[in-house]
């Protein structure tokens, strides 16, 4: 039954629903951790990545750019970082046309696009591939962590489908139902984001598959106010600092464990 | 003889022009070298001044053809224009104020220019327009004045000195004259100003401005103005005026001169340069706008913030 | 001939206009509202070339009300200025151009301070502290110059824009007879009387 209605995202099926996306969805909870807790005064991205192998070459993501390895997070605009789960070569596509819808806005109002104006944007561009004929929907879901003037801090998940809404703190991918109920027990409200560092780092612990953290299976993200400037400042932690980082918590693999790697 | 009559007659400009003519023509006895030497009025031994003049039918429209910038932007002579003067008189007698800047079209030909003629120690006038005519003429007019003190035994009134000038040039007028000037003084009515123009335009007032910057000069001083202000009060004003119009017309600033005539005379206060008023102003506090507004902001966040 | 003015305070913001519309030497009408509410914290003063004035306010008017309906929050001043200037921009290239000067006060609610821009028909666009448009403005800029205090109150305020409107009716031979002034500051737009 389900075969004549699930070729095509744009058919309904007579139980009233549209399989495409219900299978893009899935793809999502299998893919990579993405974290985020909105704290008063900064946003925590962490991100779990999935594929990774010894011989993967890694050295091109150690320096440079603007932090990270480039795979999980991603800065979208001064004042928005977001973290993806799902098909990645969707995802860079949705990236590019994020940072796209950035600029323009950049480029007609003269001031970094609101955060959740971002969020529409891409959401309206994912809900099209739900409606036109013999196209896949993206396979993606989002984790934005923004600033604006607006409403301040702002912390959004968008879905293949095209719906967004906003979170205090949130999980997608694989494990996200485990690390909600976490973030539940273990959030409150004006949380720092020292606090928040830590509980974004102690639920990503316990939810990842692996026992122990380093940076070639976590990516991390902070968006904070410059105390001097009052502007948003986006940092993506670079895999040396991400292991520095867990190191000062407490969290960093063994030396023993290392070579067993 | 002929030649000898007309010489020593004065009537109107196009007599004027005849004579000049037949000047040059006949007999040449005024060389321009007899003009440099003699400071321009070589020829006032001769009665009144004659000048050297075009060779064509129509020497005011050949002048208009090479020096009218309205009409054709690219003419070769540029006169200047773009000035800002004052004068108010006030309690303490008349308070004269200029900036120093000549411009020809856009270009900054000097900025030290003196644009008060001292006619006597009684008489000041201000130069706006082409700065030859008003050179000329005001200088011409104080040659007259001490001609007048020598004859009537007493100093020319303001009034009578304007109406001199004002009948002068109104005398050449259409004939590309571009004056536009202030004669003050003081004299046996108390101080006066005189506004006199190469339209024959004479006016007796209170406070004028004249030039491309008057309009930002009267919008401070027309505030500031009071018949009572007191000396150093109307010093200030004068210069705080002139500064204005330095700032926000390109045509006017550089430095600015200031003058107060009193009973006994005309005084020079001093040379103020427009940058450093706009920054240090006369005693330390800037006239500019972002000096003085510093650190004073607009916001009005909520007292908890 | 069209004047306007506006200059900034504590807190607020405050647009003057004239109210005539002239037809050659015609005054037509003595009441007219040239000063345009955009947002409940923007307001804009237009003059100009008479019918591009009206068109392009309106436009203008239509299209911030638009994204306000799209996005729940109004433009901020900054970019509702940048977003003005740029469809003066644009129709300055385009086959006929709007030839139409702006004034727009605005009160940013987000980081509480007031905002004056000041755009001419060419797509200048420059955030100042006091503006003018027309003659009144060869009187009005030096003068606010010596007087403008950007920490003034309401009244203080007013008081130095009727010095302004005073000096043009002195000096300006065509000076305009009327005005029309508005107020934007936390609470919003009104209007008052000087």
């Amino acid at each position: 039954m389900a075969r004549r209605y699930d070729s095509r995202t744009t058919i309904f099926s007579p139980e009233g629903r549209l399989y495409q996306i219900e299978y893009a969805m899935e793809a999502i909870s299998h893919a990579g951790t993405v974290l985020g807790v909105l704290a008063k005064d900064g946003i925590v991205l962490a991100a779990e990545k999935k594929v990774t192998g010894k011989l993967l070459d890694l050295s091109s993501v150690k320096e440079g750019g603007y932090g990270g390895s480039g795979e999980k997070i991603f800065l979208l605009n001064s004042n928005v970082v977001a973290g993806v789960a799902g098909i990645t070569a969707d995802a860079n596509s949705l990236v590019n046309f994020a940072r796209q819808a950035a600029q323009r806005h950049l480029y007609l109002y003269n001031e970094d696009i609101p955060v959740e104006l971002l969020a529409q944007r891409l959401c309206d561009m994912k809900q099209g591939y739900t409606q036109y004929g013999g196209l896949r929907p993206f396979g993606v879901s989002l984790l934005y962590a923004g600033y604006d003037p607006h409403y301040n801090f702002q912390l959004y998940h968008s879905d293949p489908s095209g719906n967004y809404s906003g979170w205090k703190a949130t999980c997608i991918g694989a494990n996200n139902g485990t690390a909600t109920s976490l973030l539940k027990q273990e959030y409150k409200d004006d949380i720092t984001i020292e606090e928040a560092i830590k509980l974004v780092l102690s639920v990503m612990s316990k939810t990842m598959d692996s026992t122990t953290l380093g940076s070639e299976k976590l990516e991390f993200a902070t968006l904070t106010l410059d105390p001097t400037t009052k502007k948003p400042k986006a940092k993506i932690y670079r895999p040396s600092e991400v292991d520095e980082l867990l190191q000062e918590q407490g969290l960093a693999k063994k030396e023993e464990d290392d070579k067993s790697a | 003889m002929n030649s000898l009559v007309s010489r020593f007659s004065t009537t109107g400009p196009i007599a004027e022009l005849r004579k000049a003519k037949e000047v040059l023509g006949d007999d040449d006895e005024f060389s321009d070298a007899v003009w440099g030497s003699e400071a321009g009025f070589g020829s006032l031994a001769n009665g009144v001044p004659k000048f050297s003049i075009p060779q064509v039918p129509d020497p005011s429209a050949f002048l208009r053809l090479h020096t009218d910038d309205h009409s054709d932007p690219s003419c070769r002579i540029k006169i200047k224009h773009g000035t800002t003067t004052l004068a108010f008189r006030f309690q303490g007698g008349v308070i004269v104020a200029v900036d120093s800047r000549a411009s020809a079209g856009s270009y900054v030909a000097s900025g030290t220019v003196k644009k008060v003629i001292e006619i006597n120690p009684y008489l000041l006038g201000t130069m706006a327009g082409g700065a030859a005519d008003c050179q000329y003429w005001e200088t011409y007019l104080g040659i007259q004045c001490r001609l007048h003190e020598l004859r009537n035994r007493e100093r020319i009134s303001v009034a009578a000195a304007s109406k001199y000038l004002s009948n002068l040039v109104y005398s050449y007028k259409g004939m590309g004259l571009s004056m536009g000037t202030m004669i003050c003084g003081w004299d046996k009515t108390g101080p006066a100003v005189f506004y006199v123009d190469s339209d024959g335009t004479r006016l007796k007032g209170d406070l004028f401005s004249v030039g491309s910057g008057s309009t930002f000069a009267y919008g401070v001083l027309d505030q500031g103005y009071r018949w009572d202000l007191t000396d150093e009060e109307a010093q200030e004003l004068g210069r705080r005026s002139i500064y204005a119009a330095g700032h926000r017309d390109a045509y006017s600033g550089n430095t600015i001169n200031l003058y107060h005539v009193k009973e006994d005379g005309w005084k020079f206060i001093g040379n103020y340069d427009v940058s450093k008023m706009h920054y240090e102003g006369p005693n330390g506090v800037g006239y500019g706008y972002d000096i003085r507004t510093e650190g004073r902001s607009s916001a009005n966040p909520p007292a908890t913030q | 001939m069209e004047c306007s003015f506006a200059i900034t305070g504590k807190g607020y913001v405050i647009v003057a206009a004239d109210t005539t519309a002239a037809h050659s030497i015609i005054k037509v009408k003595l009441d007219e509202d040239k000063i345009k509410t955009l947002s409940p914290h923007l307001l804009m003063a237009y003059s100009g070339e008479p019918g591009d004035t009206v068109q392009f306010a309106e436009y203008i008017e239509r299209n911030i009300r638009l994204y306000q309906i799209r996005n729940t929050y109004p433009l901020r001043p900054s970019s509702a200025a940048s977003w003005i200037r740029r469809a003066l921009a644009d129709s300055l290239r385009s086959r006929k151009p709007y030839s139409v000067n702006l004034l727009l006060g605005g009160y940013d609610t987000s980081t509480y301070t007031p905002h004056l821009y000041w755009i001419d028909y060419l797509g200048t666009l420059t955030e100042v502290p006091f503006g003018a448009h027309g003659y009144g403005s060869y009187f009005a800029l030096s003068l606010l110059d010596r007087y403008h205090d950007p920490e003034a109150s309401l009244e203080e305020g007013l008081a130095t824009l009727k010095r302004c409107i005073d000096e043009v009716s002195k000096r300006l031979l065509v000076a305009p007879g009327r005005y029309k002034v508005k107020v934007v500051d936390k609470d919003g737009v009104r209007e008052v009387e000087i």
